[in-house]
Order: structure tokens, then C-alpha cells, then sequence
């Protein structure tokens, strides 16, 4: 019995051993590699969900398509759109008529040149109701899109045309200022024809995937990793630094974190948890992100029918409190709908210009309240239920308000939590009283927020509908002039809190760690990550 | 035993139906849509991917044309990742889960085994405590508390092991740790239990008194049979580990077949949910099989042909 123990052990070392000699070796291996290219280590989170254009319309997909491909125009560091596969372009005098010029060095990875086709093909592909895109109603803008989509019109209405190789015209709808900045997002992207027709499935793999952005996809290993490298067939490729990009699929953010400080990351997300601390101890980044999280009443039901009832509730939770106590992920406390960062026709920030609209005001919603409760004759409120969908951090800000509300105003709320897709099931289909919400922007301009509340818009689930508001976003809408754009603007989001049936408690932003090497990733408030720019030193 | 074989197979076919049907029903009686997503989609568009789904079809029509793709073993586009089909995402996952679990059993059931053996011939010693202190943490620290430990200590703190991901085999060595354990722990216990059952009986003392080595006592007679309940353990276990661990294959972010049992419900995808269910299934029934084999061949007394025609 002992000898086989013995030998037992004995092997056991031995593994050990060889085990220990094989992690010097890689190690050393790994060390080597590094010092001859510049590789930045991303994580993508999951597995993007497509690199087809029109189908990859999230975060998981864009971060990479954005490197890959690139549209007529591309966001700079300010977010701003500045000319891309398109060199210039000019507008016609009513601001419906787009004429762009694709630059002549604009190529496909696999040579081809990038033409108008590329452009009026894809662009249609994404409005054609069978390609099923849940971007296609970006294209709604363009004249003909929006039936096209809806299965009313035909294809050929959709007035995108490529006058020749590499002129490629657009009638919109109605004028829009922000068209430029639209078109930079990935569902945009041309598709080279050529490539599409001889294989529908060309984005399904690396070996297949033909881009015409500053990388090119070398490297897909589904599930688990990708890498892309340097496009030498950008127009612009004098520019980027990056020899490569890694990109893991790591979902777990302790576990990315954890790659990051054990440094096989150079970037990484925060564990909810740590995100406190390390905020404080300022070693992280943190950055404006497009969105507002927010909760909805439904103005059908009872006690939310009436307007002084949820305007008590609204202005009864304290934003900043939330924000500092409760999510304590540096989120800005939001008072209003539009998320800062949006400058108007002066330069103005919308948010700063149009003020507070909800700050948290006790006094205010106890009369509120009273007032509310006398116009419906209730001598006590009718239950109200507070539905979130399943997670942690919803549950510990429902609590919150939950307390919140019984703290400032003696109101008594349920809470109910539903697995999200039911959740959010119901919430479309008008079946909940009060519920969480969350809005990002598709696109930077504040109208992409504030339309949501039209009669019968499919973000709207409150039931709420104002004539002054729809008529105030449609004029917004159809104003070429920016100034008049804005205060049109102004007016319709303070009608919305005047009405509230919404409340807003704070600001999405990003908050993650990066490898002081690094330097030039922009990551646009609107979603994804730019690595044109990056650059990784020694 | 050739009946006995065909007769289990024909109950096998039959388990694997009722789950089917049972599974598909059940998925679409649960709320919510694949196409459901924060932004609505047009009408027509819905239209269009229900039609390219078949999902506007009457739900037994779908559940036809359902059986029909288990029975050719081709489940079908995933609804959510449209380019990929199910059979792709199983194939690309399972042999990764499959090299993992496999590890893990081997592991398990070696260490599990020798904690068990050594903790029954040194019964109330020094020995048997420390197995058997082992065993109890093993079973009571869920493994993805202790894969973060192993993570943090290992990887982060001392540098010695890759965090994550399925690179090399040296990226195997947490992940395994991590995932054996648990099971480790259940086979010692079981088989210290069993062992201690077997060493006061008749035939021990016999071969005792024989003057056998204690070494041919322990692994040639006692072992044998004290196996019997480790093995209807392992069946189980295996079919659980070897199609993959969620929590485990998300936090070393291994690119198994794990994540699918649980994405694919949240996502409402239908095909994927029941392929993996179908796969699953298969897995499970097969190794109970093998485990009733097993038994015939560990224990004489245990006649599978009588049992079944019974």
C-alpha cells in the first residue's frame, strides 16, 4: 500500500514539475512576441451577435465593425462626423439632398474599390423588411425608408442612388442637422457587392469577412477570441499605430478584471463592487455614455391617470442620494431626459440650458400629493406595484425608491421583479404601473431621446400622449434653421416633466481601466469604441 | 443480455421523445419572443422573421417539423446569432466542455477514490479526519467561489497560472481544480462509507485469513464492490460535466457548450434551447445506460437480463 502511495506521489511531482518548466517557456515566448508588434488587448464581453452591418446593432458587435468598416462619415475625438470613405460632400439649400464623393483610395480589404454601389446596396438591404434589422428604422430619415420597412413601399422609393462610381446621392424626409453624425453608425456601412453576391455569408467568418476600415479581421474563433490587424488597404492608413487588436470574450467582469491586473488586458471593465473604491481612489476613467435610466408610469392606470400624483412621486426621489449611495458607480444624477454633451445652434449644452427638471423637492411633492389625492377623492392611494426586471443593480435602486417614496410622501409601494424578456413583454403591451427603464442613444442629437414620447412611438409605454408635444417634435423634426430646432426642443422636454409620466433617476456612463500605455481610444458617448487613433508604447 | 440492450434502447427512444415534447411545449408556453428587443421592430419586419422561422406556423405544425429535425439530427439556424447554426455552436462547444468535464472526472474520481480508500483504512485516524475535513469544504465552497480564490491567488497574486481562457493546458489547471472538487469530495465520502461497509464483511476477513496482501485486500476485492455507489454517481455527474458548466465556463470565460443551456432560455432562442436540451438528454440517458452496465460487470449478483425481462 505505502509503495503505490509513494509512486503516486512521486508521479503527481513529476507533473507538477513539468507543469512549472512548460509556464517559463510560454512565458518567455509571449514576452517576444510582444516586443515585435504593437498589439492592444481588448475584451469584447461576448461573442458579437454579427458582423453583418444592419444585423450587429450592439455593443458587442460594433466595438470591433466600427474598426473593420468604416461609413461615409466617421466620429472624430469629439464625437463629432468628419469625412471618411466619403472625401466631401454637399447639401442642397432645403437640407434634404445629399450629394457625397467617395474618396478614389477608398478600397475593400480584398482590393476592390469601394463604390457608390457598395453604398445604395447596402443601405437599401438594410430598409428591405426581410433582412429583419432592428437598426432599419435609422433609415426612416430617408425619403421612401420608412415605408419600405414597413412592408408598404417598394425598394425603388427608397431614394439612395449611386449617380455614378463614386457619387453617391440621398433625399431625406425632412432636413436634418444631425444626418452626418447618423450615417457613422455601423448600420451605415457599405457592403462591397461583389463579395455579398457571390457569398450571402461573407461576415460569418474571418477568412470571408471583407472590410474597407483601418483593420481587417485576420482571426475568428467563435465563442472565444478574435484579432484583426492593420488594414494596408486604408485610405487612411499612415495613421494607425496598432499592428493588431485581440479581442477575448471574457463575460465575466471580475474575471476581465482580474486578466487586466494580472496584466493579459489592457482594458477592462469594473466589477460593481470594486467600482466605489476605485473611484474614489481615482483610478479609473470615467466618460459620459448617451443614456438615462429611468422609470415610466402608466398614465392609464390608477393612481397614475393623475398628473399632480406622479409628479409627487417624481420629484419625491432623490436623484443624488441614489447616485451616491445606492448605484455608486459615478453616474451624474439626472434631472431632465436629454443626457448632457449636446450643444445647441450657440454652443450651449442642452442639458445646462434647459436646467432641472425634476431636482427633489419634498415640500413640493407632499402638496402635489394632497392636491392630486383631492381631485380623485382618495382617502388612500390605490396599490401601486413598481415592477423591475431581474438584477441586482434594479433591485437595489427599486428598494430604494420603494423607501424613498414611503419615507417623503407615507406612500406604500410593492415591488415586483420579472425575468427581462416577460418584463419587457409587458411593459410594450401596457401591463405594468410603474417600471424601470433604460434609454440610449442611437445616434447624438437630443430629438433621438425626446421622440420617444410621441402618441403611440413603440418607446413611449405610458400610454401618454400630448398634441403639443407630437406637433412641437415634428416641427423639431422638419426645421432646417438649428436655433428654432432647439428651442422647439426646449419647449417639447419641459412639457414632458410638466406631464411627467416619467421620472429620471441618473446618466449612463462608462467606467473602466486602461493600461497607462495606452493612449488614443475614443469611446464615443453614443456606444462604440474607436481604435484608429490608438496607439500602445513600449 | 443482447434483449436486454435492445430493450433498454427502445425505452431510451421513448424518454428522449417525452422530453421533447415536454421541452417544446413548455418553451413556448413561457412568455416573451426571440424578436423581443428594446427597440420594436416594424410589423413587417416581425412578419418576415416569424415566417423565416416558422414560428407563424400553428404550434403542433412546429412541432412536427421539430421532431422531423431531431430525428435527422439538424436543428436549424440560431434565431439570435442568425449566420450559425445550432449544429455548429454544439459542435464548436462540446468537445471544449467534453475536454473539460473529462479532466474533471479523471481528477475527481482518482483523488475522490484514493481520499475515500485511505479515510476507510485509517477509520477514525488521523488520516480519515483530514480526508474527511477535505471533503467537507470541498462539498460546502460552491466552486465558483473558490475559482475566484484560485483566480486571485493564483493568477493575480503569485502569476503563476493564466486568469482565464482556453489557450493551452496550463489554462486547464484552475478551471479543473475548481470544477473537481465538489465531485471529489461526494466520491470520497461515498466511498469511504461503502469501503467501511465492505471491510467488516465475511469475504474480507476470509482473504484475510488467506494471507493476501493487504493491497490485493483493498484494490482487488474490497474496492470492487464498494464501487457500486460511486459509479451510479459518476453516470450522472459525468453527463452534468461533460455538456458543460455554466457558472465555471462564464467565469474562466471557456468557450463550452455551458453558456447555451442558459443564454439560449433568457434569449427565448428556440432552436438552441432545444438542441441543447435534445443533446443533453442523450448525454444523460446514455451514460445511465452505461452505468447499468457497469453494474453487471462489477457485481455478478446483479443480473441485467433477469432484471429486465422482469
Amino acid at each position: 500500500m505505502k509503495k503505490v502511495l509513494t509512486l503516486l506521489m512521486a508521479a503527481l511531482l513529476i507533473f507538477t514539475l513539468a507543469a512549472c518548466t512548460a509556464t517559463q517557456e510560454t512565458g518567455k515566448q509571449s514576452n517576444s512576441t510582444k516586443n515585435k508588434e504593437k498589439v492592444l488587448y481588448m475584451n469584447n464581453g461576448m461573442e458579437p451577435t454579427s458582423f453583418d452591418p444592419p444585423i450587429g446593432f450592439d455593443s458587442v458587435s460594433w466595438n470591433a465593425l466600427n474598426n473593420l468598416m468604416e461609413g461615409l462619415t466617421r466620429l472624430d475625438k469629439n464625437h463629432e462626423p468628419k469625412p471618411a470613405t466619403a472625401e466631401s460632400w454637399e447639401v442642397s439649400d432645403d437640407g434634404k439632398t445629399y450629394t457625397f464623393k467617395i474618396r478614389d483610395d477608398a478600397k475593400w480589404s480584398n482590393g476592390d474599390d469601394v463604390t457608390a454601389n457598395d453604398f445604395e446596396f447596402a443601405w437599401k438591404r438594410m430598409l428591405d423588411p426581410k433582412t429583419g434589422s432592428s437598426a432599419a428604422f435609422l433609415g426612416y430619415f430617408i425619403k421612401g425608408g420608412e415605408s419600405f420597412n414597413g412592408g408598404k413601399g417598394s425598394e425603388d422609393d427608397v431614394k439612395v442612388k449611386a449617380v455614378d462610381n463614386k457619387t453617391f446621392e440621398v433625399k431625406l424626409a425632412s432636413p436634418q442637422a444631425y444626418f452626418l453624425s447618423v450615417i457613422a453608425n455601423p448600420a451605415f456601412f457599405p457592403i462591397n457587392v461583389k463579395v455579398a453576391k457571390e457569398n450571402p455569408k461573407w461576415f460569418a467568418e474571418a477568412k470571408t469577412f471583407v472590410g474597407n476600415g483601418p483593420f481587417k479581421l485576420t482571426k475568428w474563433k467563435h465563442d472565444s477570441e478574435f484579432e484583426m490587424s492593420r488594414n494596408e488597404k486604408y485610405w487612411d492608413r499612415e495613421i494607425v499605430k496598432l499592428d493588431k487588436v485581440h479581442w477575448a470574450i471574457i463575460d465575466d467582469t471580475n474575471t476581465e478584471y482580474q486578466m487586466f491586473q494580472a496584466g493579459e488586458l489592457d482594458s477592462s471593465a469594473v466589477p460593481a463592487e470594486l467600482a466605489d473604491k476605485l473611484i474614489k481612489e481615482e483610478k479609473v476613467k470615467v466618460e459620459d455614455q448617451a443614456g438615462v435610466y429611468f422609470y415610466r408610469f402608466n398614465v392609464n392606470e390608477k393612481p397614475f391617470d393623475n398628473k399632480n400624483i406622479r409628479k409627487a412621486l417624481a420629484l419625491a426621489v432623490n436623484q443624488e442620494k441614489m447616485a451616491d449611495y445606492v448605484t455608486k458607480n459615478g453616474q451624474k444624477p439626472a434631472y431632465g431626459f436629454v443626457s448632457n454633451g449636446f450643444k445647441d445652434a450657440d454652443g450651449k449644452d442642452f442639458r445646462k440650458q434647459n436646467g432641472d427638471m425634476n431636482k427633489t423637492d419634498i415640500k413640493e411633492a407632499k402638496s402635489l400629493l394632497k392636491k392630486g389625492m383631492q381631485e380623485e377623492g382618495y382617502d388612500k392611494l390605490p396599490e401601486i406595484t413598481l415592477t423591475y426586471s431581474t438584477d441586482d443593480v434594479h433591485k437595489k435602486i427599486a428598494e430604494a425608491l420603494q423607501q424613498m417614496f414611503k419615507e417623503s410622501l407615507g406612500v406604500d409601494v410593492k415591488l415586483a421583479n420579472m425575468e427581462w424578456n416577460v418584463f419587457a413583454e409587458e411593459q410594450k403591451a401596457l401591463k405594468l404601473q410603474l417600471s424601470r427603464s433604460t434609454f440610449l442613444a442611437d445616434y447624438a442629437d437630443p430629438i433621438n431621446f425626446l421622440e420617444n414620447f410621441q402618441t403611440g412611438h413603440s418607446m413611449n409605454r405610458t400610454g401618454w400622449s400630448n398634441e403639443k408635444y407630437d406637433s412641437l417634435i415634428q416641427a423639431a423634426k422638419n426645421e432646417a434653421d438649428e436655433s428654432k430646432r432647439f428651442e422647439k426642443m426646449y419647449e417639447a422636454e419641459k412639457i414632458l416633466f410638466e406631464e411627467a409620466p416619467i421620472f429620471t433617476l441618473h446618466f449612463y456612463n462608462h467606467v473602466y481601466v486602461e493600461n497607462a500605455n495606452v493612449t488614443g481610444v475614443v469611446r464615443h458617448p453614443v456606444g462604440y469604441h474607436e481604435l484608429k487613433w490608438a496607439d500602445k508604447k513600449e | 443480455m443482447l434483449p436486454y440492450i435492445l430493450k433498454r434502447i427502445g425505452w431510451m427512444l421513448a424518454t428522449l421523445w417525452v422530453i421533447i415534447t415536454l421541452t417544446f411545449f413548455l418553451m413556448h408556453s413561457i412568455p416573451g419572443s426571440p424578436f423581443n428587443e428594446e427597440r420594436a421592430t416594424s410589423e413587417a419586419v416581425q412578419k418576415n422573421l416569424e415566417e423565416y422561422y416558422h414560428l407563424d406556423e400553428p404550434l403542433f405544425i412546429q412541432y412536427v417539423m421539430y421532431l422531423k429535425s431531431v430525428v435527422t439530427f439538424d436543428f436549424g439556424p440560431s434565431i439570435k446569432k442568425s449566420s450559425q447554426s445550432v449544429n455548429e455552436m454544439l459542435g464548436r462547444g462540446f468537445p471544449v466542455s467534453f475536454e473539460l468535464g473529462m479532466a474533471t472526472l479523471v481528477l475527481a474520481v482518482v483523488s475522490g477514490l484514493l481520499l475515500g480508500v485511505a479515510a476507510a483504512l485509517r477509520h477514525n485516524g488521523l488520516i480519515d479526519y483530514i480526508a474527511m475535513t477535505v471533503a467537507v469544504i470541498g462539498i460546502s465552497v460552491p466552486n465558483f467561489v473558490l475559482a475566484t480564490f484560485l483566480i486571485q491567488q493564483m493568477s493575480v497574486n503569485l502569476g503563476i497560472l493564466p486568469v482565464a481562457t482556453w489557450a493551452s493546458p496550463r489554462h486547464m489547471i484552475l478551471p479543473v481544480a475548481a470544477l473537481a472538487t465538489g465531485p471529489m469530495a461526494i466520491i470520497a465520502r461515498l466511498t469511504r462509507s461503502s469501503m467501511l461497509e465492505v471491510l467488516t464483511q465475511d469475504y474480507i476477513r476470509t482473504a484475510k485469513a488467506k494471507g493476501l496482501s493487504p493491497f490485493k485486500i483493498v484494490f482487488k476485492h474490497a474496492l470492487k464492490n464498494a464501487l457500486l455507489p460511486v459509479v451510479t454517481i459518476v453516470g450522472s455527474l459525468a453527463a452534468a460535466i461533460l455538456t458543460g458548466t455554466f457558472v465555471i465556463e462564464k467565469i474562466f470565460a471557456i468557450p463550452g457548450m455551458g453558456k447555451y443551456f442558459v443564454e439560449s432560455i433568457n434569449q427565448r432562442d428556440y432552436p438552441v434551447i432545444m438542441g441543447t436540451t435534445v443533446f443533453y438528454s442523450l448525454v444523460l440517458i446514455i451514460m445511465l445506460f452505461l452505468v447499468d452496465i457497469a453494474y453487471g460487470l462489477l457485481d455478478p449478483r446483479i443480473k441485467l437480463h433477469q432484471k429486465g425481462e422482469r
